[in-house]
Formats: C-alpha cells, sequence, structure tokens
C-alpha cells in the first residue's frame, strides 16, 4: 500500500498493450517520467511496428563511467528483436534507445517469456542504475578473496587497503549524490538528500532515528543504517564540495556479505537502495498529509464545540445591541 | 528545483474519473474512477487498542524491504494506522467489494468536498500512479466554474505545504476546454469565446466564456449525464429481464452502442422494420461463460434524455439545446454572436455519435424562430446568427488535453504560482492566475 515499485507502471502497461498477440500497430508518441530526473519517450517515428523507446536519466554521464552500456547490452540483447541505440540517435535529447521490432517480435512470439520481457523493460531505469553498484560488489568480491581478515582488527575497522579504494559517485540529482564504497568485507552505500522545506527537515530526522533504531528491534537481517545530519561521512569527506551545506543530510547504508552473497540478493538490494530517497520523501509526505488530517479533526471538533457554547440570540436582543459606529444605542420608538 | 525538462503534470480531477498526465501527451496517462476506498476501521470511533503496528503495509514485502520500511513509533493506535490504509481508483473499486473498505468519491458536483480524501487521492496518485517527484514538476489542476476561491487555496495549501510542488496553475475546466477545440479544423481563429459544453458522470453544464473569463451570471447547469444515461439503460435491460443487468454492462453498451438520432418516432420504425439494428452484447465472465444481453431502442433513447429530458425525469424537462439558447441569451449582447458560432462540446458524455448535429440543428430551429418573429414584427431583414457545434478528437478527454496543449508552452512556467511566492505572500495568490492568451 504505502509501497513503492521499482517498475514503471506505464511503460508496464504501455508495452503489455504492444506486445499483445492481438494489438494492432498505431501510432504512439507519449512522454512518461520517473523519479530523479528520468524520462521516457514511447513512439514511433519511422514506422507502426517499430517502437523507439528512449530513456534519460540525469547521471547518465556518470553510469557511462560504471559500465551501464554492458549492463544493458547482457540484459537486453538476449531478445533477437530488439536493438539497442547506445546514444538514441533517432532521439534526441535522450541517451539510450531500445528499437522493438514488433514483426520480428510476431515471428518468434511462442518462444519469448513476454510477462518477463514486460516486466525487464519496466525496469529499466532500476537496471541502468545498477551499474555502479555491480561494480562495486564486483570489487568487493576481488578485495574479500585477496585480503586476509587481520585477526587483529576485532573491532572490523576499516584496514588501510581499503580506505584508500575509489569510490564511485553518481550525481543523480541537482545537488544530491550517491556513494559507493566498496571494501573487503563490506559496501557502504552514502546518500546525500536535501529537505528544502523545513518541516520536511525536523521529519526527516525522526525518521532517520528510526531506520537506525529498527534494526535494534526487530529487523536483524536489515543492513546497518547510520545517519549524520550535517556531518559528511568520512569516507566521502573528500569528494564533497559543499560540507558546509546546512540542508544536506547523509545517509549510510552498510551492506554486508549476507547482503551480497547470491545473485538475487544483491539485485535486491539494488532495487532497493536506488529507490530509497524517493521512498524516504514520500514518506515524509504521508506522514504531512496525516498530521493535516488529525488537524483538520481537531478544528473541526472544535469548531462543533464552540458552536455549542454559542448562545442563539433572539431577535429583540439584536436589535438591543445594535449600536451606531460611536457606540450609542439606538432609541427604539415604537 | 524542477529542471527545464521535467514536464508538468497535468491532473484533472472530475466528478466520475480522474484523468492524470504529462503536459505534451496528446492523451491522459491514466484515467480512472474518482474514488477512494477507505478502511472502515478508520472511519469509525472504536476505542483504541494498543498495537504495535508495522509501517510496512503489505504483508508480502520481502525480507529486504525492510530496508526502507522499520517500525513507526509504538504509541499509534489502530484508528491512527487505518488512516493510512486505502486503496485510490480501480484498485479502490476492487477493495470495496470486501467487507473491509468503504468506498466514497471526495468531489461531489465538480467541487472538492472531502479535502482528507483528496489530499490522499492526491498523494498516491503522484508518487505511486505517475512516479513524480513534486518538487521537481510544475502542476496545473482543473476547477469546476464558479469554485470558491477558498476551495482555490485549499488546494494551494496542500499541493505547497504537504507536496512542496515547484509551482502551480489552476485552470477553469471550460477555458481548456475551448483550448482544446483549436486542434479541430473548423476552428479559425485561436480564441478564448465560446460556449462550453461539458458532460461529464455526474453534472452537465453550459458556460459561456468571453476572452478566457468565465461569465459567470450566465452560467447553466443541466442535472442529467452520464450517470443517468447508465442508470436509464440498466433499468431498460432490467423492465427487459436480461440475464446481466449490471452497472458495468449498462455503462459498457452506453459507450459501444448508443447514439442520438435526428426523429425518435422515426427511428423506432427504423428498428422495427430493420432487426439488424438491434445488437448483442457480450458479456465476459470470470468463467469464460459467455452471456448474451440483447440490446433495443436504447440505443438510441439513453442519449435521447438530453433532448427531451421528460423521458428520464419528472424534475427537469427543459431539453439541453434551449438550455444553450438561454444561456447564451442571459449573456452580454456583444459576444453573444460569438457565442452562437463557437460552441465546443467537451466530456465524456459529449461522445454519442451525432451528439453535435443534433444540437446544432435543434438550436438553429430555436434561433431561426426567434429571428423570424422579430423580423416578422420590425418588418427588416435580418443578417442571421450562425450557429456553429464544434466536436474534435480530443472532446472526450477535452479538458485535460487543453490543459496539455497550455502547460507544453515556454511561456507556461512563468504564469504559474511557486513554492517561493506561495511562502512569501500566503495561500491568498492562488486567488488569482494570469490568462493564457493565445499560444
Ligand atoms: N464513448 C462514450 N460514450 C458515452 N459516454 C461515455 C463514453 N466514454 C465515457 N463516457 C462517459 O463519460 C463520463 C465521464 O466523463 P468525464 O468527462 O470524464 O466526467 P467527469 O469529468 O465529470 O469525471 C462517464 O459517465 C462515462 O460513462
Ligand atoms: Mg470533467
Amino acid at each position: 500500500m504505502l509501497q513503492l515499485e521499482p517498475q514503471n507502471p506505464l511503460i508496464k502497461e504501455s508495452f503489455t498493450t504492444v506486445l499483445d498477440k492481438e494489438y494492432a500497430p498505431i501510432s504512439l508518441d507519449r512522454i512518461i517520467t520517473d523519479f530523479d530526473f528520468t524520462s521516457y519517450k514511447i513512439s514511433t517515428p519511422t514506422s507502426k511496428t517499430t517502437i523507439l523507446f528512449s530513456i534519460s536519466i540525469k547521471c547518465w554521464k556518470d553510469l557511462l563511467n560504471y559500465g551501464v552500456l554492458e549492463l544493458v547490452h547482457s540484459r537486453y540483447s538476449q531478445y533477437p528483436f530488439i536493438t539497442i541505440d547506445d546514444r538514441a540517435t533517432q532521439d534526441p535529447g535522450y541517451d539510450l534507445s531500445l528499437i522493438v521490432d514488433l514483426q520480428a517480435y510476431h515471428q518468434v512470439i511462442d518462444s519469448v517469456n513476454v510477462d518477463e520481457l514486460i516486466e525487464e523493460l519496466s525496469l529499466l531505469k532500476r537496471n541502468c542504475f545498477a551499474a555502479p553498484f555491480l561494480q562495486a560488489f564486483n570489487r568487493y568480491q576481488d578485495l574479500s578473496q585477496n585480503v586476509k581478515i587481520d585477526p587483529n582488527n576485532l573491532y572490523g575497522e576499516d584496514s588501510q587497503i581499503s580506505s584508500n579504494e575509489q569510490v564511485l559517485k553518481l550525481d543523480y540529482r541537482d545537488a544530491e549524490s550517491i556513494y559507493i564504497k566498496p571494501s573487503h568485507d563490506r559496501v557502504t552505500v552514502i546518500f546525500s538528500t536535501i529537505f528544502s522545506d523545513e518541516i520536511d527537515k525536523v521529519f526527516s530526522k525522526v525518521f532517520l532515528q528510526e531506520f537506525s533504531d529498527a534494526r535494534k528491534r526487530s529487523i536483524q537481517k536489515a543492513p546497518q543504517v547510520i545517519n549524520s545530519h550535517n556531518e559528511v561521512p568520512l569516507e566521502i569527506k573528500h569528494l564533497v564540495h559543499d560540507p558546509d551545506n546546512k540542508d544536506k543530510v547523509y545517509i549510510t547504508f552498510v551492506l554486508f556479505p549476507r547482503h551480497l552473497n547470491t545473485e538475487e540478493h544483491k539485485w535486491n538490494s539494488i532495487t532497493h537502495i536506488q529507490l530509497f530517497r524517493s521512498y524516504f520523501h514520500y514518506h515524509i509526505k504521508i506522514v504531512k498529509c496525516y498530521l493535516h488530517q488529525r488537524m483538520r479533526f481537531r478544528v473541526n471538533t472544535f469548531t462543533k464545540i464552540l458552536n455549542r457554547a454559542r448562545r442563539d440570540v433572539d431577535e429583540e436582543e439584536m436589535r438591543a445591541e445594535r449600536k451606531t459606529a460611536s457606540g450609542r444605542r439606538f432609541e427604539q420608538r415604537v | 528545483m524542477a529542471s527545464a525538462q521535467t514536464p508538468a503534470v497535468i491532473m484533472d480531477n472530475g466528478t466520475g474519473l480522474t484523468k492524470l498526465g504529462f503536459a505534451g501527451n496528446d492523451s491522459p496517462s491514466w484515467v480512472f474512477p474518482m474514488a477512494i476506498a477507505t478502511s472502515v476501521a478508520s472511519s469509525g470511533n472504536k476505542p483504541a487498542a494498543p498495537t504495535k503496528p508495522s509501517f510496512r503495509a503489505s504483508t508480502t514485502a520481502s525480507s529486504t524491504s525492510s530496508i526502507s520500511g522499520g517500525n513507526l513509533s509504538t504509541g499509534i493506535n489502530k484508528r491512527d494506522m487505518a488512516d493510512l490504509d486505502f486503496f485510490i481508483g480501480d484498485e479502490a473499486l476492487e477493495a470495496a467489494k470486501g467487507p473491509s473498505y468503504s468506498l466514497s468519491y471526495p468531489i461531489r458536483h465538480g467541487q472538492i468536498e472531502n479535502w482528507d480524501q483528496m489530499e490522499r487521492f492526491w498523494e498516491t496518485s503522484i508518487f505511486k500512479y505517475l512516479k513524480c517527484e513534486p518538487e521537481d514538476h510544475y502542476f496545473l489542476l482543473t476547477e469546476p466554474p464558479l469554485n470558491p476561491p477558498e476551495n482555490r487555496e485549499n488546494t494551494a495549501e496542500i499541493m505547497f505545504e504537504s507536496f512542496n510542488c515547484a509551482g502551480l496553475y489552476i485552470a477553469v475546466q471550460a477555458v481548456l476546454a475551448l483550448a482544446a477545440s483549436w486542434t479541430s479544423s473548423k476552428v479559425t481563429d485561436r480564441s478564448l469565446t465560446g460556449t462550453v459544453i461539458d458532460s461529464g458522470d455526474g453534472v452537465t453544464h453550459v458556460i459561456p466564456v468571453a476572452e478566457g473569463y468565465v461569465i459567470g451570471s450566465a452560467i447553466k447547469n443541466v442535472p442529467l449525464a452520464g450517470r443517468d444515461i447508465t442508470s436509464f439503460i440498466q433499468t431498460m435491460l432490467r423492465e427487459r429481464g436480461e440475464k446481466d443487468t449490471s452497472l458495468r454492462t449498462a455503462e459498457k453498451i452506453k459507450q459501444q452502442f448508443c447514439y442520438v438520432c435526428p426523429d425518435i418516432v422515426k427511428e423506432f420504425n427504423k428498428f422495427d422494420s430493420h432487426p439488424d439494428m438491434f445488437a448483442k452484447y457480450m458479456v465476459e465472465t470470470v468463467s469464460q461463460r459467455k452471456i448474451e444481453v440483447d440490446v433495443g431502442y436504447e440505443r438510441f433513447l439513453a442519449p435521447e434524455i438530453f433532448f427531451n429530458p421528460e423521458i428520464a425525469s419528472s424534475d427537469f424537462l427543459t431539453p439541453l439545446p434551449t438550455i444553450v439558447d438561454q444561456c447564451i441569451q442571459a449573456s452580454p449582447i456583444d459576444v453573444r454572436k460569438n457565442l452562437y458560432k463557437n460552441i465546443v462540446l467537451s466530456g465524456g458524455s459529449t461522445m454519442f455519435k451525432d451528439f453535435g448535429r443534433r444540437l446544432q440543428r435543434d438550436l438553429k430551429g430555436l434561433v431561426n424562430e426567434r429571428v423570424h418573429s422579430s423580423e416578422r414584427r420590425s418588418g427588416t431583414k435580418s443578417s442571421g446568427v450562425q450557429v456553429q457545434v464544434i466536436s474534435h478528437k480530443r472532446q472526450k478527454n477535452a479538458v485535460w488535453f487543453g490543459g496539455s496543449l497550455l502547460a507544453q508552452t515556454g511561456e507556461f512556467r512563468g504564469y504559474c504560482h511557486t513554492k517561493r511566492d506561495y511562502e512569501e505572500y500566503g495561500p491568498n495568490i492562488v486567488r488569482s492566475f494570469s490568462l493564457f492568451n493565445a499560444v
């Protein structure tokens, strides 16, 4: 109910229609958006049976550095009727296009798992955002095999080697970033986010405290969450240009080997972490709506009480009460 | 902050259906019932039982979803949590079939009646259906004619204070419908003067607009609209004892088979001499069994209630063409000519085939009669009045489409009030919006 899905429902719906066996091709031209300044366009510029599906992501440049193209190819090139245009040459302003040839699709339709394909298309944004995470996870695997665990490091402090490890940075919004740092026994993900609204800021503090406390209570499997309000975490100190920004909040997730041991766990972690910012802001808004509801309820009850307290004034009294501007009474002549 | 690229969000919340989507598209991304299903526990005033609720409502949440879930405070009682338990749109209709949810429609007669529900409806529309961070987008919302300014302020309060949306424009539905008619080839000058006939689910409005301003004193309401046509069909199906007389079936029959005829008596005869005019509607059931429903005279009788209201209603008896005529006659004399020339249809219930043609013919009849009688009285020849009813491709969601047209222009953001304006001047800034001129 209050969950946000990683799939884009409109992409899902569009392709459910388009990939249907009985679909009668029409010309399409629609824009769809997603969180974090992501937009999609589904159009048919050349022919009604060639669907051009383009995406633009704000931090595309960063993603390119982290191997997003290889990842997209590995996930979508298994479908023979999909061509990948790495530079969205047909759609100026967009970053990448998938071209779905419906005629070719109909020839192999029986061998395609359509539901899976639709799911995969509606997860395009998540798949793109996964690139830096996967890179960091791979690096973690390398490191964990090469670095012997120091028996003297009882407190699990960062060892010398991993503290020099390169941090992967994604400027996913205007002044908000994701930092990912692999090390030999964990992957640390740090979000920076901004609350422009004062009330939101207060709520965010309460929420973050809850996140950190949640683990102590019941949800042992959840990753460790550390939050620091205005203090830049040590790991990324050298990367932050505006360390004095008082509106910025840093949230650190620590992913331990148990979050990274299988493919399924890895993708699960990615899916949830890349939605975290939207989720966080969404829930703060839910709480605000909820409080407004309570306040309206309160005001209504108070108004009711006040109305009950009001005495009915009858006509006679009204007339007696009538005064001029200077406070003098009207003389009633009958 | 919204970047230059992010498209504006257009939300047209009607009495029956909500239309949501992005500026620049030619049809809304979502069209679903304007309904919200709330947990029954939240409406009753039961004593609060202390529980330990989870912020994750879905029981199917996977283990890692607790990354972002986590328990909220433990001090919240059951009733409070029930406020967070709701569905909107088609999901709401589905949920309301069970015993634990009750269904409500927060908009009555085009105006927002229940702000609690509306706020939750918007919250879910924006985040879950459109996947938008409202801080990144400008919003265009629509309002019915003669909406009290307090309602605008309440709307602004929610949009700015709850959602921090980047900017807001509230447009009058009729004006957007006029803008949408610019796509018709019959419209030569893109003016915002005309008579809008907006017939949705709950009400039909006839609204004269002069240069973008609604002539409030001349607006006419007709209490007949989509809902009444559907229930008229349903009654006819019941009287004949059809196998399926559900509202859903009646609704489907209305949309698929109904049309407006030029003359009822002739149409009855036509049906009797051509049995192929009777249609059959197949109801698809879950169990793959097909139920057949006969469709007869209701094909033309149902939409006929606009032109002969007495067949469905006993208290409202004025035909729509007469109402339109009265409305224009009640407007200032210098704009009447342009109001007759540009009569624009908008809303789902104007979608019946030949609706516009019949309206134009009947209205022409009324106007010509008046012109003749005044000619006879004065003995002079009048230049005549041109009556033109405009139907166009985007008529069904005309209000939404008009919004999309205006909000995709480069000037749009300049006409919006921003969050900064709101914080500086307070809610009453939304009492006025500058008007869009021609695009
Ligand atoms: N093709 C159609 N023919 C007749 N009625 C239709 C058609 N499509 C939709 N409707 C009716 O239009 C109404 C919804 O119109 P809309 O303008 O969206 O209403 P509102 O703005 O009041 O919610 C519904 O009653 C629906 O049954
Ligand atoms: Mg409407």
